[in-house]
């Protein structure tokens, strides 16, 4: 997959909304953007090297199949009391195949009373989704899901 | 400068003090990721998305986020929020330009 497709398709895709994705598959260098780190390098980042573990305690969710990777809607809820001493601390979204992996990063507070967030992605193409938690007690959890873009995205 | 759309949704309507509701913040905005070439003149559109936002409840911080280009056009964000009293929400966003907006909805609880 190339850049230049992807953020053709999706620059059509936010602009007509559903027309016919234009595809071009001319070879062009890579170019590196500031923000540009892997999604290994970018949990790295975050969790300082601690290694994340899965939970059941974390719910993605995301569709298995994205008919239109301009708008991929990701739900994240975490089983938590939200206390004082037991809360979330951070949801970090990424979308680890993306030219910039990391979609949103949400510090909350046990003034939320729920640990939720919900936003809506670009994805480049089929790829994994993953959710990171922080908790207040400094440990991390993950989940991640695959999803399947079939158009809008890249194609 | 364009001026940007921006709506503050809590579910449910009518809430009691105490209760745990959900918030839904929309904007309208393109959020550019500066990668895109313009059809017509084939230049590349600058970067242009919002990367922080705020949301302030009686002047308590409850949730900030930071946000990347990955985010798509127009975007929504949920999350939840605990009634406690009577006050002001504002929602505070900065895009990428420097333009920083905000919106605020006063929150009555019944009962």
């Amino acid at each position: 997959m190339q850049r230049r497709d992807f953020f053709k398709t999706l620059g059509t895709a936010a602009v007509v909304g559903a027309t016919i994705p234009v595809m071009s598959f001319a070879a062009e260098t890579k170019k590196k953007g500031p923000n540009a780190f892997t999604y290994e390098q970018a949990l790295d980042v975050i969790t300082g090297g601690k290694k994340p573990v899965k939970s059941d305690k974390v719910h993605l969710k995301v569709p298995e199949i994205a008919e239109n990777g301009a708008v991929v809607p990701v739900t994240v809820e975490v089983d938590s009391p939200m206390t004082d001493s037991d809360y979330v601390k951070a949801i970090h979204i990424f979308a680890t195949k993306n030219n910039n992996v990391r979609c949103i990063d949400a510090n909350l507070t046990p003034a939320n009373g729920k640990a939720m967030l919900s936003t809506r992605v670009k994805l480049g193409g089929t790829q994994d989704v993953a959710a990171l938690i922080e908790l207040s007690n400094g440990e991390f959890l993950i989940a991640a899901q695959s999803v399947k873009v079939t158009i809008g995205g890249c194609g | 400068m364009e001026e940007r759309k921006s709506l503050i949704k809590i579910k449910p309507k009518s809430y009691k003090d105490g209760e745990i509701v959900k918030v839904n913040f929309m904007v309208m905005h393109p959020m550019e990721t500066g990668m895109r070439k313009d059809k017509k003149t084939k230049e590349l559109v600058p970067a242009n998305y919002v990367n922080s936002i705020k949301f302030v409840y009686n002047g308590k911080t409850i949730t900030n986020m930071t946000v990347w280009e990955s985010v798509s056009a127009n975007p929504v964000f949920t999350t939840y929020m605990k009634i406690e009293g009577q006050g002001d929400l504002t929602v505070t966003y900065t895009d990428s330009t420097g333009e920083v907006h905000e919106q605020s909805i006063k929150i009555k609880p019944k009962g």
